[in-house]
């Protein structure tokens, strides 16, 4: 029964503090939001328009490579380039996140080292600079290729997807403060995962044989559901329900092992 | 916050320790988290300590370093965490450890005061209620909107002090400095933590400075290698730890007279021009300072003087510069013997003499030490300019005379003590 009661206390705390973590802090976030855009943007011509520009002009690249260059328009259809734009800004937030997520700790130790810090904020820094940036620029991208009603979906699709991505944060911060190869491996890591989701083809273009993936990786899921969602499709219910219990399944480990890791941070760093 | 429940109890620790890990391979530390087997050798730090604090009580904290203080203070500020024990602290806790440190150097000193605030716990509303006490007390306004990059080491300090000292703590920690920066503010700060002192906040105070520790402290806590040695009244464990620091000096402390020898000889060519006038550079700053000391023996000015055990008469005259926003400083006198230990000292806050300054702010005062009464040795004098309080230093004065004493008698010791021999 204790433990019945420990487990039931534990999964409340990996459901409440980590998300209300932002709320509970909303004024140490928000000047943290500020130092990070002061670092960024300080001495720049265009300031605090290049977080934005950045993966807008990214966006802009790929546009011009696939839709220019290698003219998939006429390959795979008009539809292509619209699809591979809109699961590519999505992808880019969540493999940023990631990245980041591996110096967490290290990147903010001259805070939590020096005063009274709440560690519970760090993951909430992890995803709310990127939330800031790529919203916008979904919400941008999906009114010039869309219309203005995929636009206004568009608004949830990038909170959804870190919310989401919550605990994936707390493990690669614990794991690229101990194991420093991690933070080296994570980016190369990524590349692949990234052409094993449908992001630069359609999900019907991969061999039978290894369409396996696409039901393995999660990531998967994502790419059908933000399509489902910004055309007006129906839900893959089987999706939201495989993504929703992955995360319920993985976040209170990961919330435990970063409770666990607290002692050892103030010390390590 | 943590509602320890226990009448005006503010800091509880029962039994808290802390120990530091060591692991061979970084990986090492990832598995024990994860399988809870243990894979590290450990050094204890801090070994279990248990200490109740009331609300409003002066705590002192001394011993050499590598003690345990800073430790201490660290589990106190929030910023270690226990490896053992139960720390509970009923009340917000500003600490004056490493000032300026979550300062972002890109953000402006507005911004700084806001991170730092909200650092702290404050809401921008209680932020936004103390920003112009804090700016006002750092006396930066002007530089408030320009980034903190840009600000010279004393307003970054003035700054972080100001904003520490007014988030309204319940509980002050002080790592070794009671005042911050030079001049005006060095006072200003002091008056500051005096005021948390009078207001009833529960300060703890960790120092090298006995003296101070001894004024200002309600209880004592002496660490030697991470163990309380001693607790209590700071009369008595500042007198167990003087002690302890003058057998240890004893063993491992080069004599001052070698060190002395070389300055002196260094001091005297720089005398014949000075006069005795002050040798230490005075800051430019609105405080009092000492404008000249002045050494006879036997009526003979001089900066190094041969002195007769028991027989010759020693006057020091300190002239110093009031400041009219003041009140009229103290002069405190100490005589060092040539292994750095302190012989003896006098001060006018503690034989109750008041000083008086004219209408151009300036005072004297002169103190006479009649018939010498250390034995053979070589000691030194130091003067200090002190608050009016005797315990906010503004000036220090090193070696403005060193006394060469002979005897003729074969008494031993350091000093021959008023005495009378009856024949019964």
């Amino acid at each position: 029964m204790t433990f019945l009661l420990r487990l039931l206390r534990l999964c409340a705390d990996s459901l409440s503090i980590p998300l209300l973590a932002p709320v509970k802090h909303r004024a140490l976030v928000r000047m943290l939001v500020q130092r990070e855009i002061a670092s960024r943007t300080s001495g720049t011509a265009l300031g605090r328009l290049w977080p934005l520009l950045q993966p807008a002009l990214q966006i802009l690249g790929f546009w011009f490579l696939f839709a220019v260059v290698y003219d998939m328009r006429n390959v795979r259809g008009p539809g292509f380039a619209q699809y591979m734009l809109l699961s590519m800004l999505p992808w880019l937030c969540f493999s940023e996140v990631l990245v980041r997520a591996t110096g967490l700790f290290r990147e903010f130790s001259p805070l939590f080292t020096r005063s009274r810090f709440p560690l519970e904020v760090l993951p909430t820094m992890a995803l709310v600079m990127p939330m800031l940036v790529y919203t916008p620029v979904l919400v941008l991208t999906a009114m010039w290729l869309l219309g203005l009603v995929a636009a206004l979906k568009a608004v949830v699709v990038i909170p959804l997807l870190l919310v989401w991505t919550l605990p994936l944060v707390l493990l690669c911060a614990v794991a690229g403060l101990f194991v420093r190869d991690f933070g080296q491996a994570l980016p190369f890591v990524l590349t692949l995962l990234m052409y094993l989701t449908p992001i630069l083809y359609f999900p019907d273009m991969l061999p039978a044989g290894m369409r396996i993936w696409l039901w393995l990786n999660p990531m998967s899921d994502w790419m059908l559901l933000i399509h489902a969602w910004l055309n007006g499709g129906v839900l893959p219910l089987e999706s939201v329900a495989r993504l929703l219990a992955l995360w319920l399944l993985l976040l209170v480990p990961c919330w435990l092992w970063f409770r666990r890791t607290e002692l050892h941070v103030r010390e390590l760093l | 916050m943590v509602d320890i429940g226990f009448g005006n109890k503010v800091i509880s620790l029962i039994g808290v320790g802390k120990s530091y890990r060591s692991y061979t391979r970084d990986i090492d530390r990832a598995l024990e988290i994860l399988t809870g087997k243990v894979r590290h050798y450990q050094y204890d730090a801090l070994q279990p300590l248990s200490l109740q604090v009331a609300k409003g009580e002066v705590i002192g904290v001394v011993g050499k370093n590598g003690a345990g203080k800073s430790t201490l203070l660290k589990l106190l500020a929030g910023t270690l965490q226990p490896s053992s024990g139960q720390l509970e602290i009923n009340g917000r806790v500003s600490a004056i450890l490493e000032l300026g440190a979550s300062f972002h150097p890109e953000m402006t000193g507005h911004d700084n005061v806001y991170l730092t605030c909200a650092i702290q716990g404050l809401s921008r509303q209680e932020t936004a209620a103390a920003y112009e006490a804090i700016v006002n007390f750092a006396g930066i306004g002007e530089f408030m909107q320009r980034p903190v990059k840009t600000y010279s080491s004393g307003m970054v300090m003035r700054l972080a002090f100001a904003i520490a000292t007014h988030v309204d703590p319940d509980i002050l920690i002080i790592d070794e400095a009671l005042s911050v920066g030079d001049g005006v503010f060095a006072r200003r700060s002091f008056d500051r933590i005096m005021e948390f002192r009078q207001a009833g906040k529960t300060i703890f105070f960790c120092s090298h400075s006995l003296y101070q520790v001894e004024a200002l402290c309600d209880r004592v806590l002496w660490l030697d290698g991470g163990r309380v040695r001693a607790e209590g009244a700071p009369a008595k464990v500042i007198t167990a730890y003087g002690d302890f620091l003058q057998q240890e000096s004893a063993i491992v402390q080069p004599p001052l007279v070698t060190a002395t020898a070389t300055a002196t000889a260094e001091a005297e060519a720089e005398a014949a021009s000075t006069a005795n006038t002050v040798a230490t550079p005075v800051a430019a700053q609105a405080v009092p300072r000492v404008m000249a000391v002045k050494v006879r023996v036997d009526g003979t000015e001089a900066r190094v003087h041969a002195v007769q055990s028991g027989k010759s008469r020693i006057e020091v005259e300190v002239r110093f510069l009031s400041v009219a926003a003041l009140p009229v400083p103290s002069v405190g006198l100490v005589i060092l013997g040539g292994d750095g230990r302190y012989v003896a000292s006098m001060g006018t806050v503690n034989d109750g003499i008041a000083l008086r300054a004219g209408a151009d702010l300036t005072g004297s005062v002169m103190v006479t030490l009649p018939d010498f009464p250390l034995l053979k040795g070589c000691y030194v004098i130091e003067v200090y300019l002190l608050c009016e309080q005797g315990l906010h230093i503004y000036e220090r004065v090193r070696q403005v005379a060193e006394l060469n004493v002979e005897q003729r008698g074969l008494e031993l010791g350091i000093v021959t003590l008023p005495h009378q021999w009856q024949v019964l």
